[in-house]
């Protein structure tokens, strides 16, 4: 793949949204939330970029960050060690006074020398909650073209319930936009209205000077959300071009969209849209070969490598090294990394974190409409 | 700064045994065990056994190999000193040669170990399989004050004479070295695997390369040469899993053998001692509802409609729904179309077989062979491959090849 010489730099919000799963990041945030057999959430996302040739990105972290660390490392598995730029972690910065970042804005606020020393002219803004396969190049070249300060990606979509129910103004934001003749009209702040939307995927294309005027007024005047208190008031002044993205998105919206999201890659049409375009970098664990073992009955299961068969598991997503001994039964399970289902154990409807033991014989069941969650190192 | 010592792996074999297999593929490239090239094993040794600094020596069809090594980062061999170096024969200013044997390959990069100064080499094969540590072989050569240890195989008597084989003492030190003896003395196999104090391999290759007489090979000149200057030479005893995957069907065998680790010994599945690979990237293989997987390996990438026993599938590989794949090894990228029945066989990578062709046959009275499909052959729509046929061209649809 031909890397064009993309004048843009990226700037990761791992933690966004992280309010909608609770669960899931007790122990990690969104970023590092295991999705698809084998990946991270932030592995799409900064694939997406590092394959447009955007190897200049900051990851602007801010709490229970650990597992994005170990995950990240040097960054080598997305070939984002670089003398010149790669990746960048950036934790709140410990002062006297610091206190956690609130909102992107306070959070660029805090890097703004960095970003006034970098060369890129573009600047990508883009959180971890979507698993998508995305074209950065189309989008800049789409800004470019359009000669808009700031563009914003969004896709058309049925807009998820669970946003409406898990979502409120004190846990965190989401947009849809009114569009006229390709420039954003009106943005609308956790709406409560469903149906068909245009759902803003906050993506942002922006000058790099401009976002570092608009930050730093902003921030000076107390305000954290770059979309709800700088785009938002200043739509008149501004033109923030739409960007419709028609490619495949899987959007976190809470434990059942987790679910569901994951559920849907067993379907060979979502797997291929998601996975076509650009590959997608992950970790590297080398662990070997799944191995099924006689006695071992499957269908329908995606599993990723590592794992040892020997029972029956049906419409389930397993992560690597998952053990399902013999004689027992996953129907419609994730299992993510390292979890060991005992001969005998009958389980259905469940999504286990890491490390989760399913003893001998135990039954345990939940619902479509409601999975059961079984934390990170339980035992059943 | 010194290193205590550093290995050599000789990667330069043809492999002329593995026909198709190694038509554009130096022999430690070809793929193993579901996610493996053959020199993963070494190279992952060494790792694990706390040697930091690797020559790879190559000479046939290389660049897959050298692209596979790549800097070595997969098996945490990029170092700041030391690290993987792929070493082809090169050009010098009273010119190039070949890499004449096996000590000649060594002799020619004596400045290359010079550069470390160690006080041991390992000189190691790039065409076996065999999970081992080396630092136990060098505390045994330490222990033993040996100048030279070759690590061998106990194989039953009568398979002996097909071995280069170590006569010893009851103190493990060697007093007779006899390659494919009709009459053996011992049992004891050379795996080719030979531990050296630096000063003593140096003198001995020197001495080896100023006679013209000499094959430069490790086996029939170097060892005989220190058993007749009476050095200390000892055995040290392997009992792990090791193979030489040389032929079609050891490889074939080799690779059933993972299948079963609880009876063969060849446990993949070992945290402690993990073999390394540059990885695939692709996802978590997929296995869809009405296929049959039975006791078998699969890997990232895969896409099973079909039916799949016994076997072991690389990267990729795409079974389409009523193909049947039985006692096979498919390596990576090869779609399999429906219909099609593929046997006790190894189909190398990127291959497409057509729908309802027939590759390969179970052993039955008389008939007894695996059928080997090359790199990237496209087998027609209701072809037929025979058992004992090597394929390294398209085959049409509807014909035969035997």
């Amino acid at each position: 793949m031909v890397k064009s010489n993309t004048s843009a730099l990226g700037i990761l919000f791992p933690n966004t949204y992280d309010a909608l799963v609770p669960e899931l990041v007790n122990v990690r945030l969104m970023a590092s939330i295991p999705f698809a057999s084998r990946y991270r959430m932030i592995d799409f996302i900064l694939s997406s970029m590092a394959n447009c040739g955007i190897d200049n990105i900051s990851v602007m972290v801010n709490n229970n960050y650990h597992s994005l660390m170990d995950h990240l490392g040097s960054g080598r598995e997305w070939d984002l060690v670089r003398k010149n730029g790669g990746l960048n972690i950036f934790p709140p910065f410990a002062e006297k006074n610091s206190k956690l970042y609130t909102g992107r804005v306070d959070a660029m606020a805090s890097i703004l020398d960095f970003l006034r020393s970098q060369k890129e002219k573009y600047v990508v803004i883009a959180d971890t909650n979507i698993a998508v396969n995305f074209d950065f190049n189309a989008m800049i070249q789409d800004h470019i073209e359009s000669g808009a300060d700031v563009t914003s990606a969004y896709n058309v979509q049925e807009f998820p319930e669970s946003f409406l129910r898990n979502l409120s103004n004190d846990k965190g934001f989401y947009y849809t936009f009114s569009i006229d003749n390709g420039r954003i009209t009106k943005i609308y702040v956790n709406t409560k209205e469903t149906g068909v939307q245009n759902f803003g995927m906050n993506i942002h294309v922006i000058d790099r000077e401009l976002l570092i005027d608009l930050v730093n007024t902003a921030f000076v005047r107390g305000q954290q959300y770059f979309e709800r208190d700088i785009l938002l008031p200043q739509l008149n002044r501004l033109h923030v071009h739409a960007y419709k993205y028609d490619g495949y998105v899987a959007r976190i919206s809470g434990m059942k969209s987790y679910f569901d999201e994951n559920m849907k890659l067993l379907d060979d049409y979502n797997l291929d849209a998601l996975f076509s375009g650009s590959p997608i970098y992950t970790k590297i664990r080398d662990d070997n070969p799944t191995r099924y073992i006689e006695g071992a009955k499957v269908e329908n299961v995606m599993v990723a490598d590592g794992c040892i068969i020997e029972g029956t598991v049906e419409n389930s997503i397993l992560f690597r090294g998952v053990k399902v001994e013999r004689g027992a039964v996953v129907k419609n399970c994730i299992l993510m990394q390292d979890t060991v289902i005992q001969s005998g154990a009958q389980i259905e409807y469940l999504i286990t974190d890491k490390n989760v033991l399913v003893s001998h014989g135990k039954e345990m069941r939940g619902t479509d409409t409601f999975p059961v969650y079984i934390a990170k190192g339980h035992t059943i | 700064m010194a290193k205590e010592m550093i290995a050599m792996l000789l990667a330069g074999g043809q492999g002329s045994r593995l026909y198709a297999l190694t038509q554009k593929l130096a022999k430690p490239a070809v793929p193993f065990g579901g996610k493996y090239r053959i020199i993963d094993f070494p190279l992952s040794n060494c790792v694990n056994s706390g040697i930091d600094t690797v020559g790879i020596l190559t000479q046939y069809q290389p660049l897959v190999l050298n692209e596979y090594i790549g800097n070595g980062q997969p098996w945490d061999l990029d170092r700041l000193y030391g690290g993987v170096h792929v070493l082809p024969p090169y050009q010098q200013a009273s010119g190039s040669d070949w890499y004449k044997g096996t000590a000649n390959a060594i002799y020619q990069n004596l400045s290359f170990i010079e550069r470390y100064d160690p006080q041991y080499v390992i000189i190691l094969s790039g065409d076996q399989i065999c999970k081992q540590d080396y630092s136990d072989f060098l505390k045994f050569h330490k222990e033993k004050g040996a100048e030279f240890s070759v690590a061998v195989m106990e194989v039953p008597w009568d398979e002996a004479s097909r071995f280069g084989l170590m006569v010893t003492d009851a103190n493990d030190r060697i007093t007779e070295f006899q390659e494919k003896p009709k009459n053996p003395k011992s049992n004891l196999a050379s795996m080719g695997i030979y531990i050296f104090n630096w000063d003593i391999l140096k003198k001995y290759l020197t001495e080896d390369e100023a006679d013209p007489n000499s094959e430069n090979d490790f086996g029939n000149n170097i060892i005989p040469n220190l058993l007749r200057d009476n050095r200390e030479m000892y055995a040290y005893h392997f009992s792990g899993y090791w193979k030489d995957v040389g032929t079609i069907s050891s490889l074939w065998e080799a690779n059933m053998e993972v299948l079963d680790p609880e009876h063969s010994g060849i446990n993949l599945f070992d945290n402690d001692w993990k073999i390394y690979s540059r990885n695939s990237g692709m996802t978590g293989h997929k296995i869809s509802a009405g296929a049959v997987v039975e006791n078998s390996m699969i890997t990232d990438g895969c896409r099973i409609k079909g039916t799949v026993k016994h076997s072991i599938l690389f990267a990729g590989v795409k079974v389409e729904k009523g193909a049947v794949i039985e006692d096979a090894v498919i390596m990576g990228g090869t779609v399999v179309k429906s219909g099609a029945v593929v046997r006790h066989c190894i189909v190398a990578e990127n291959v497409t077989i057509g729908e309802d062709a027939v590759v390969g046959a179970m052993p039955s009275e008389g008939e007894n062979g695996v059928a080997t499909i090359g790199a990237g052959v496209v087998i027609g729509d209701n072809a037929k491959i025979g058992p004992k046929a090597m394929v390294s061209k398209n085959v049409e649809g509807g014909e035969e090849q035997w």
